[in-house]
């Protein structure tokens, strides 16, 4: 195994998805998971501009980057807005307290 | 070139109308929307009637919509034409005499619009010749059909009824929407002409498979057995929607499929003889429910089922003519039929047949026109259900075993037993009525539905007449592609081919047996469900049908009731589900990738 630049983002794509999904898995705060969810959209951004370079088309790769950009500044903004309401709500941030949906 | 915008007028003109109702006027004028309604249903049904010359050499049009369906295409051959106008046609007549019967309704805006699209997609369903779009406007109908069911949304029984239509004909979408995919995986066109054309160069397993998935979904729309139990239900519907898409149109589509692909799918090993069946079971099982019910509107229900199981019985004995000629005859005579029940108990407010007799005299028009299609619908010479009744017995004795063509005459006698019973228990005998919904208050039918009864019982009276043109349609829809397959029937032809069959005098001989017997116990029928006793008590939970529906329905809510613990309502488990799901996603494919 040689340790080219590709391999070494590979690598960091997983550890980032890795880091996301382990803050959604366990995390019960709010706040945590919505950081985790920025956490795994980034790894996404960065798995899309390396395939980009791979497919030697660079331009495609920055460009869905920067739709990932604005879609995640999305997620972020409305989930943080639906955090304080939860908060001013049930005086909770915990997610334990949202789970009205128990068949 | 005018046949492509014939074709959009068709189709487009009730959607349009269906836009217009529900944004343009809403329920503020009441005027309006019925002058909308009938304005845009009745041209519509002109421009269908204006493709009829030009259906017997019609090219296919083809819509290109980028890669990745396949083209849109439509086909406005005889067949589909012919479908269309019946649609169209009986759709305007629903229409006229919904301005009497929904006069003062509350949300008529949602009715009509209901109303319109449903007629659109009918016309679509009819002239499109890619499987695809024909799943797609049997969707639509499926929709159209459960929306009206339920129009009255303040009766459980109309909602119940809605759903278990929805819940029934949408077994038979997915039977087709299959199909479609795999007639596009195997031939890469979703086109109906392909598949017709290259039916034989398919596997025999996969062709089995369409054929007898074609048949299911036919059997669900057309209420055909296993699935007869929707349509009865279906009758908390406003009565011009039973007329319109319970008797003349929607419940034709079925049988409009099987006549379709019959070229393709009659060489499958077995599956003419599982056609034939399962009209034999349904026109059958249903003669007898319709013997026994009390309500009006079911006992035309069951009726309607029982018809449609002989024209399916007609497409399996290998004649599609007559098949498709009882199909323009029954939408004829039933819409008549509908409509002049739909005006007694307009009159009356009740649909229980207990509570009618000797409305005759009030309804001397509504009688006449009943009678009229009820005589169509026994099958007496000279009214045009007689000549296609007969077409389809005698190709029936020509082109299937005889057991069936037997059960088919027992059949027939049953209707007339059934059709006589109602006619008796409606306008003769003694007012049977209480005070508050009697005879007394009765009165007869208001001008336009009037029009509408007069226009379809001239109708009844005279659409046989039509056989050459008709015949030479339907044809012209078969022509190169089953040799043998319909073919043109001039009007003394086919006379003579009536007259002469055996089928015809065997038939009319049970038909007048089953009169003479009604009439000679004819004060008796009213508790005729009470005497058949143990028949009678299995027919009215229909013979076991509605007790496998409720098991099929408990067990269902059973699983679901068990699978809530699945349901935590947990953040962290639910992603926990999804990430599990990717990685078995990720297994597979990496699978897939080693191999």
């Amino acid at each position: 195994m040689t340790w080219t630049p590709l391999t070494l983002v590979l690598i960091g794509v997983i550890c980032l998805l890795g880091v996301g999904f382990y803050g959604l898995l366990i995390s019960r705060n709010l706040i945590k998971i919505i950081v985790a969810l920025q956490i795994l959209g980034k790894a996404a951004l960065i798995a899309f501009v390396m395939a980009g370079n791979v497919n030697g088309q660079t331009g495609q790769g920055q460009a869905l980057a920067m739709t990932i950009i604005v879609a995640d500044t999305i997620v972020a903004v409305v989930g943080l807005a639906l955090a304080v309401q939860v908060r001013r709500r049930f005086g909770t941030m915990d997610i334990k307290a949202l789970s009205n949906l128990k068949g | 070139m005018t046949s492509s915008v014939l074709v959009a007028l068709t189709i487009g003109l009730p959607w349009l109308g269906a836009l217009c109702i529900s944004f343009g006027v809403r329920d503020r004028s009441e005027r309006a929307q019925h002058a909308l309604a009938i304005l845009f249903a009745v041209t519509s049904g002109l421009a269908a009637l204006a493709l009829l010359p030009t259906a017997a050499n019609a090219t296919i049009l083809r819509i290109p919509v980028g890669g990745v369906f396949g083209d849109f295409t439509f086909n406005p051959d005889g067949l589909g034409v012919f479908l269309a106008s019946v649609a169209t046609v009986v759709g305007s007549l629903a229409v006229i005499f919904s301005v009497d019967y929904m006069r003062g309704e509350k949300q008529l805006g949602r009715y009509y619009a209901l109303v319109l699209l449903f007629i659109g997609a009918m016309a679509g369903l009819a002239l499109t010749g890619s499987i695809l779009l024909l799943f797609i406007f049997w969707e639509i109908t499926a929709l159209c059909s459960y929306a009206l069911i339920s129009f009255y949304n303040d009766d459980p029984k109309a909602v119940a009824g809605g759903i278990k239509a929805l819940i029934m004909t949408q077994i038979g979408g997915v039977g087709l929407l299959v199909g479609a995919l795999i007639v596009y995986a195997y031939l890469g066109g979703y086109d109906i002409s392909l598949l017709i054309e290259k039916a034989n160069t398919l596997p025999p397993g996969v062709l089995n498979v369409l054929a007898f998935g074609f048949l299911i979904a036919a059997a669900a729309k057309s209420a055909q057995f296993p699935f007869q139990t929707w349509l009865p239900d279906a009758m908390e519907a406003p009565t011009p929607v039973s007329a319109l898409i319970h008797a003349a149109t929607m419940v034709n589509a079925g049988v409009y499929l099987l006549a379709r692909f019959y070229p393709a799918f009659a060489p499958v090993p077995g599956w003419t003889m599982a056609v034939m069946i399962v009209g034999m079971l349904s026109a059958l099982l249903t003669a007898i429910m319709a013997l026994v019910a009390t309500d009006l509107k079911r006992v035309l229900a069951y009726s309607t089922v029982s018809q449609l199981g002989y024209m399916v019985y007609a497409v399996g004995a290998g004649s599609i003519l007559a098949s498709q000629f009882h199909l323009l005859s029954h939408a004829v005579f039933k819409a008549l039929l509908f409509l002049g029940a739909g005006a007694v108990i307009h009159a009356i407010g009740t649909r229980d047949l207990r509570k009618m007799g000797g409305l005759g005299r009030q309804m001397p028009l509504i009688r006449t026109t009943f009678i009229i299609g009820a005589l169509a619908l026994v099958g007496i010479p000279i009214l045009n259900g007689f000549w296609s009744k007969e077409m389809v017995l005698e190709a029936g004795l020509s082109g299937g075993p005889a057991w069936i063509w037997i059960v088919m005459l027992i059949g027939a006698g049953l209707t007339a037993l059934y059709t006589f019973r109602v006619v008796w228990m409606v306008f003769f005998g003694a007012p049977r009525g209480d005070d508050n919904h009697g005879a007394t208050h009765a009165h007869d039918a208001t001008h336009a539905m009037r029009f509408a009864l007069v226009v379809l019982a001239v109708g009844a009276l005279t659409t046989w007449l039509l056989i050459g043109p008709f015949s030479g349609l339907i044809a012209s829809s078969f022509g190169a592609v089953a040799a043998g397959q319909p073919h043109e029937l001039s009007l003394t032809e086919m006379i003579a081919e009536v007259v002469t069959a055996p089928a015809t005098g065997i038939a009319l001989i049970v038909i007048a047996l089953a009169i003479g017997a009604a009439w000679w116990r004819r004060d008796k029928l009213t508790a005729l469900g009470n005497r058949l006793g143990w028949l009678s008590r299995m027919a009215t939970d229909s013979f076991g049908f509605e007790w496998i529906n409720r098991t099929i329905v408990r067990g269902t809510q059973a699983i679901a009731g068990g699978l809530r613990v699945t349901q935590t309502g947990a953040l962290n488990w639910n992603i926990l589900g999804i990430v599990g799901g990717l990685i078995v996603v990720l297994a597979i494919l990496a699978m897939g990738v080693a191999r």
